[in-house]
């Protein structure tokens, strides 16, 4: 795990439309569990998609540990940035049942490596009973532990989740939090999350960043996540 | 900067063989252009003199014409079959399509034979109850023959387009027209047309660019057109510049209609505000209005599809065992065989441009698709004299290898070869192939890919890994419709074709232009069996789209 530094990064879909990033400036250090809460279309998915090296950002520097990811010069392409993203709707492939969907990201590994990662992850996230599934066999909060597990498969210097609580209801999303903060505080996982609901952020990250009108600040920290187990 | 990081990002295989693809189908069409700059020739003086005129008329006349016939019986058909209720309404619903299995230029000389003096109607009407019909009444021919054929055979792509189009996005506009008060007529030219115009306009164009490319009606019943008048100056006067000149003009004329739809579609917006629209609820028929209903529709089905059928059935019978020779199984290998080769070219160059186009999200990617299918639109023998005249200055570049090979100065080695037919059959059929992979594309969330690459894989990986599976149907059914267009294919391979080499399409006319009708039944039938599985693909898919 590393320590993610972003320097003035800005970015615009096309080039006569305004800026939605506007030189942003960020750092989550190693092992932090990161929440961004904003509006829709204020840019938090993007930055996300910017980190993850979907997007070509129009300036600024992006840097994980030593290695920068992006410069005016470089852009290491996302297959060699070593970050893990857990999508909106999980994106896990339908023709792969769970347990080959974890396995994806583990092509370099020897068969023997990747089917001890395999059943590590199936473990970690409580789903080895459902390992020969196809995902349209599994329930949402399911989706959502093998999308997690999938992103964790690899093991990425940093993981990214973009709005993950979206596609369950009240009830399952209140206990997967606390799962997911759990086998986030596990695996020492840095982990940025962007949310437009404040319970979803309280309830897991150590730190919040908040995005109104462009403006990117730190969110009062009085009710985190952190702060709930310092009572504890 | 950016522009340079983004050009270095998505600059890989995929794009750049994308674009060598799409050069190599865009060239014969770009040649057949460059004609018009070329010096003229004696023969075009005399052709643009005295025969240019009655070519552009006879083409313009029959566009006209089966255009807005069909479109005519197309759009009422649709709203019958969409609006009303009415016995066998459900099996007209996909039945009206089957007259696209029949190929006009089968029909033509199926219904040429069966209207004439000695045919079947008129000789039943004449043994059986010894009615006579007066000279001319039902035999067709000329323009009015190739009017009757085009329009009947052609009409059911208004209709399927249409009909979609109502079952589809119509049920709340039409609903709301009805509890306006407006009803039959009023309902149907104040609401139903209207609303429906850019599919009518779709169908309509599609019947314009199959009469346009359209060789094998015409000249079976002697329609001068732009089309019979490429053949005509290249086998007739063996002048290929000026053919090359009639189908630079007739380009132009395409070009024209292209940007007319452009424009006749240019303010509609009003396809569907939302995507779940209401189904439309029948009106149901009753007494005379039921009966005339099923009536109609049942009068076009058998003239448009059991009739003709029927005939070849009994045709067939006659002489199957004389044309079902040794000779007839090679010419069965030679049209799967062509067919196979050409579409697997046209499957491999759709996905590989496909994938280049999702990949690289600029405006110039979606310019390379539209570019790469523009041959659906460009008439069979304007496709070839493009094709030919590259494949004669590739084999004069090619000529000091070939010496070399042993061949003779001047040897004429890939344009001899079947290489030349299925680089015409590769760049006509190329939106076919194309249209299903994009298609197939569209339904993959573009966060499969992103995941994919996200967990280390490259566009390669993901393309074998994910895309690919995910795409398997959507390439079969690609695959099987451009096969069976390349099987149906006439006047490319009448061009094209190397010396000898015969397929069902070229057998099947040949047979008819020699007056042995009966003969030409069998490949025929074989032909309409083979286009038949094509419109079953077409239904099916429409039929997941609906639901």
């Amino acid at each position: 795990m590393s320590e993610l530094n972003i320097q003035g990064l800005s970015y615009r879909y096309e080039r006569r439309q305004p800026l939605i990033l506007e030189q942003v400036s960020l750092t989550v250090r190693t092992g932090e569990i990161v929440g961004i809460l904003g509006a829709s279309g204020s840019g938090k998915s993007t930055l996300l998609r910017l980190i993850a090296g979907l997007e070509t950002p129009e300036q600024g520097t992006i840097r994980l540990g030593a290695r920068v990811l992006s410069d005016a010069r470089v852009e290491v392409p996302p297959a060699d940035r070593g970050v893990g993203m857990v999508f909106q709707d999980y994106a896990l492939f339908p023709h792969l049942c769970a347990g080959d969907n974890i396995a994806f990201g583990l092509h370099r590994m020897s068969r023997k490596e990747r089917q001890l990662r395999q059943s590590e992850l199936l473990e970690l996230t409580q789903m080895t009973s459902y390992a020969r599934r196809y995902p349209h066999e599994l329930s949402g909060g399911q989706q959502q532990r093998v999308a997690l597990a999938r992103a964790l498969a690899p093991g990425p210097s940093l993981l990214l989740m973009d709005e993950p609580f979206s596609s369950l209801d009240a009830e399952l999303r209140q206990s997967i939090r606390t799962e997911l903060r759990a086998i986030l505080r596990r695996t020492g996982t840095t982990c940025l999350l962007v949310s437009h609901d404040r319970e979803d952020v309280e309830a897991i990250c150590d730190r919040t960043l908040v995005v109104a009108d462009g403006v990117w600040e730190e969110g009062s920290a009085s009710t985190t996540a952190a702060d709930h187990e310092d009572k504890h | 900067m950016r522009a340079s990081k983004i050009i270095r990002r998505y600059t890989n295989g995929w794009l750049i063989a994308s674009l060598l693809g799409a050069a190599a189908i865009l060239l014969p069409i770009l040649y057949v252009m460059s004609g018009l700059l070329r010096p003229v020739n004696e023969n075009w003086s005399a052709v643009k003199a005295y025969l240019l005129t009655d070519y552009v008329l006879g083409s313009a006349k029959l566009v006209l014409s089966t255009g807005l016939l069909a479109t005519f019986m197309g759009v009422l058909l649709a709203w019958l079959v969409v609006g009303y209720t009415f016995p066998l309404r459900r099996f007209y619903r996909w039945a009206l399509v089957l007259p696209l299995a029949v190929p006009p230029y089968i029909a033509a000389y199926t219904y040429g034979t069966m209207t004439s003096y000695t045919g079947i109607i008129q000789s039943t009407l004449r043994n059986q109850f010894d009615i006579r019909l007066p000279h001319g009444l039902i035999e067709l021919s000329s323009t009015r023959g190739a009017m009757f054929t085009l329009s009947i055979f052609l009409f059911p792509y208004v209709f399927l387009l249409m009909r979609t189009y109502l079952e589809r996005q119509s049920g709340s506009y039409i609903e709301n027209g009805r509890l306006l008060g407006r009803s039959g007529w009023s309902l149907f030219t104040r609401v139903v047309l209207p609303i429906s115009r850019p599919a009518i306009i779709a169908g309509a164009m599609l019947v314009t660019f199959e009469v346009l490319s359209d060789y094998g009606v015409a000249s079976y019943f002697g329609v001068q057109t732009i089309s019979t008048a490429i053949f005509q100056t290249w086998f007739g006067m063996y002048d290929i510049d000026s053919a090359m000149r009639l189908a630079a003009w007739l380009l132009v004329i395409i070009v024209a209609i292209f940007l007319m739809e452009r424009l006749l579609r240019r303010n509609r917006r009003y396809g569907a505000l939302s995507s779940r629209s209401k189904p439309l609820q029948p009106v149901r028929l009753r007494g005379w209005a039921a009966a005339a209903a099923t009536a109609g529709c049942t009068l076009v089905f058998t003239i448009g599809f059991a009739l003709p059928v029927a005939q070849l059935i009994l045709w067939t019978g006659w002489t199957y065992s004389k044309v079902w020779r040794a000779d007839f199984a090679h010419l069965l290998v030679n049209t799967l065989t062509g067919a196979a080769w050409a579409t697997i070219i046209v499957m491999a160059l759709a996905v590989l441009s496909a994938k280049a186009v999702r990949m690289f999200p600029l405006a110039g990617a979606y310019a390379l698709s539209r570019l790469m299918t523009s041959g659906y639109a460009i008439p069979g023998a304007i496709v070839a004299i493009g094709i030919l005249a590259v494949f004669i200055a590739l084999d004069g570049w090619l000529s000091p290898l070939y010496v070399w090979l042993g061949r003779a100065e001047g040897a004429l080695v890939l344009s001899m070869s079947l290489t030349m037919l299925l680089a015409g059959y590769v760049v006509r059929f190329m939106a076919t192939g194309y249209n299903a992979v994009e298609a197939g594309y569209d339904k993959i969330p573009r966060a499969y890919t992103e995941a994919a690459l996200t967990l280390g894989h490259r566009q390669g990986g993901v393309f074998w890994r994910v895309e690919l599976p995910l795409l398997r149907q959507a390439i079969l059914t690609g695959a099987a419709l451009t096969f069976i267009e390349i099987v149906k294919e006439l006047p490319l391979t009448l061009l094209l074709r190397p010396f000898n080499f015969d397929t069902l399409a070229t057998r099947a006319y040949q047979y008819a232009i020699d007056e042995r009708i009966y003969e030409a039944a069998l490949p025929s039938l074989l032909l309409v069996a083979l286009s038949l599985l094509s419109v079953a693909i077409v239904l099916r898919l429409e039929r997941g789209r609906v639901r």
